[in-house]
């Protein structure tokens, strides 16, 4: 369970959270949407430790990030798989060596040709040649990048994975793909999820509920009928279109 | 955010012992680190052999350069007023004590000390450090460990070859473009001087030197934010920054030379 308790965080001088209340329950797929700059990677990147509340908490399985040792939150880390914005591959390695870094553990060190095989399972789950393994990210397309940085997220089996925009910029069938992935992580392995999107068709596909994230703080978080539904004129002008395109709250 | 409004001055001095407090935060995690090698062993040989093989032929020709410099100098304004065997000894204690240390940093903080702080600041701003801390890993064990040790481990040895480099250029353009000098005066000036004292100081200058390029440089592009335009910026600073620390160590260790 991932709970954020009145989440507060302040960058370059401007309020981004305000008294964020959200809990994600075991084996649940959380969709949250929000305008561009509303602070959807930001508040993902609490969850694990990357930024530090200004006030409030996140607690991942009961162990408080704001408060967790270095030990603590690497525990935690090993727990979480996260899919960054823009991939974040590390570019002096190949793929097959960015896999490996989350393969591996840091004390114990498992087979090359054993991670080689797992690695290419993992692409295939991405719809990759297992070809790139032996290439550079700068080497690989955009989407591409995008993908192996999903295989890296889940290589390491995490119990929870957090999904910054894992769709966009990839075509149809790839976001197909990748929503098929999240859906069938969580219907196998009870993976718990939070997923930032802009894409509303993929939001209804995967998601058990809806939350979005407006002037700093969750707006409204229900079930993907109730959201779409919803007369709330700040929801309503979510999801009329086909992709969210609501400018930053002023 | 603090409510209390601070004045500007103040609230420089405070964001500049953040800043000391955060270099000094990462120093302890990096000796922290230290006595597991096998987490870093791999990186570290990897990186001293290249810093290693990248920089040993402009040191060579920098000392080279400084060597012919020295004894050209030197035999140029003391000739008619000292023996000429005193250009052994003037090489030989500049080249050892000065030249060879701090021309072999200053070739250090340009080939290596930019690359490390450029490299470690893209990896900042296109969160691959994140992603790093994200998989449970620990960029002080991955990236500034191994650069930090090879800076220091790598340095000695390059500066005892500058410093050979140095002396017999200096010995040889000294023949060449002095007259009246002889490979005896020379020698015997340069044993003359010659205390193993020199030696050792300027392989612990090199060390010195070593730990500042390479903790600087990944201090700094740790720090770096902003985009594509930021990495560079960050460079910049480095080399700025860690020119300013090998010239103001090399100031501070004065005292250390005279001990013995
Ligand atoms: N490290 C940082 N320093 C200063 N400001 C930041 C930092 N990270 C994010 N911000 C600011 O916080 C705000 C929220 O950023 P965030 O990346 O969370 O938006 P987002 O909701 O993910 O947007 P998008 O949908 O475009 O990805 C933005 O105004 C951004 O400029
Ligand atoms: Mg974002």
């Amino acid at each position: 369970m991932i709970e954020f308790r009145d989440l507060h965080k302040s960058l370059g001088g401007e309020a981004i959270l305000r008294g964020i209340d959200l809990v994600v329950q075991e084996g649940e797929t959380l969709v949250l949407l929000g305008p561009s700059g509303a602070g959807k990677s930001v508040l993902l990147k609490h969850a694990i430790g990357l930024l530090r509340p200004d006030r409030g908490d996140v607690l991942v399985d009961g162990v408080s990030i704001a408060r967790a040792s270095a030990a603590e939150l690497k525990r935690v880390r090993r727990r979480v798989g996260y899919v960054f914005q823009n991939a974040a591959l590390f570019d002096s390695l190949t793929i097959a060596e960015n896999l490996r870094l989350a393969q591996d553990d840091d004390r114990e060190l498992r087979d090359v040709e054993e991670c080689r095989a797992e690695a290419k399972v993992l692409l295939e789950r991405v719809n990759l040649d297992p070809s790139v393994l032996d290439m550079y990210p700068p080497q690989l397309s955009g989407g591409m990048r995008k993908r192996v940085g999903v295989a890296r997220a889940i290589a390491s089996h995490p119990r929870y994975l957090l999904w910054d925009e894992p769709t966009t910029g990839l075509d149809p069938v790839n976001a197909e793909t990748i929503d098929a992935l999240i859906k069938e992580l969580a219907a196998e392995l009870g993976v718990t999820s939070i997923v930032v999107t802009h894409d509303l068709e993929s939001a209804f596909q995967v998601g058990d509920r809806i939350a979005l994230l407006y002037e700093g703080r969750i707006h409204i978080c229900a079930p993907p009928e109730e959201v779409f539904t919803s007369t709330d004129p700040v929801v309503q002008r979510f999801v009329r279109r086909g992709r969210v395109s609501v400018p930053a709250a002023v | 955010m603090s409510t209390v409004v601070s004045p500007a001055p103040l609230r420089g001095v405070l964001s500049g012992l953040e800043t000391i407090g955060r270099a000094a935060l990462l120093a302890v995690s990096i000796v922290r680190i230290l006595p597991r090698p096998r987490m870093y062993l791999r990186s570290f040989i990897n990186q001293a052999y290249l810093m290693g093989i990248r920089s040993l032929p402009l040191v060579l020709l920098m000392a080279f350069l400084g060597g012919a410099v020295t004894s050209q100098q030197t035999g140029a304004q003391f000739t008619g007023a000292l023996p000429l065997w005193v250009i052994g000894s003037v090489v030989a204690a500049s080249v050892i004590t000065e030249l060879g240390p701090v021309l072999t940093a200053i070739v250090l903080v340009g080939r290596i000390g930019a690359s490390i702080a450029a490299e470690i600041a893209s990896m900042k701003v296109t969160e691959q450090i994140d992603a790093l801390y994200a998989m449970g890993r620990d960029p002080v064990v991955y990236l500034v460990v191994p650069r930090v040790l090879a800076g220091v481990v790598v340095l000695p040895p390059l500066v005892v070859l500058a410093d050979a480099m140095g002396v017999f250029s200096g010995w040889g353009i000294g023949l060449l473009v002095v007259d009246g000098l002889t490979s005896a005066d020379f020698v015997y000036g340069m044993r003359f001087y010659f205390r193993p004292w020199a030696l050792i100081f300027s392989v612990l200058k090199a060390g010195a030197f070593g730990f500042a390029i390479t903790f600087l440089a990944c201090f700094i592009g740790l720090e770096g934010r902003g985009g594509a335009e930021g990495v560079g910026r960050t460079t910049t600073a480095a080399v700025v920054a860690t020119t300013i620390a090998i010239m103001v160590l090399d100031v501070a260790l004065v005292p250390v030379l005279k001990m013995y």
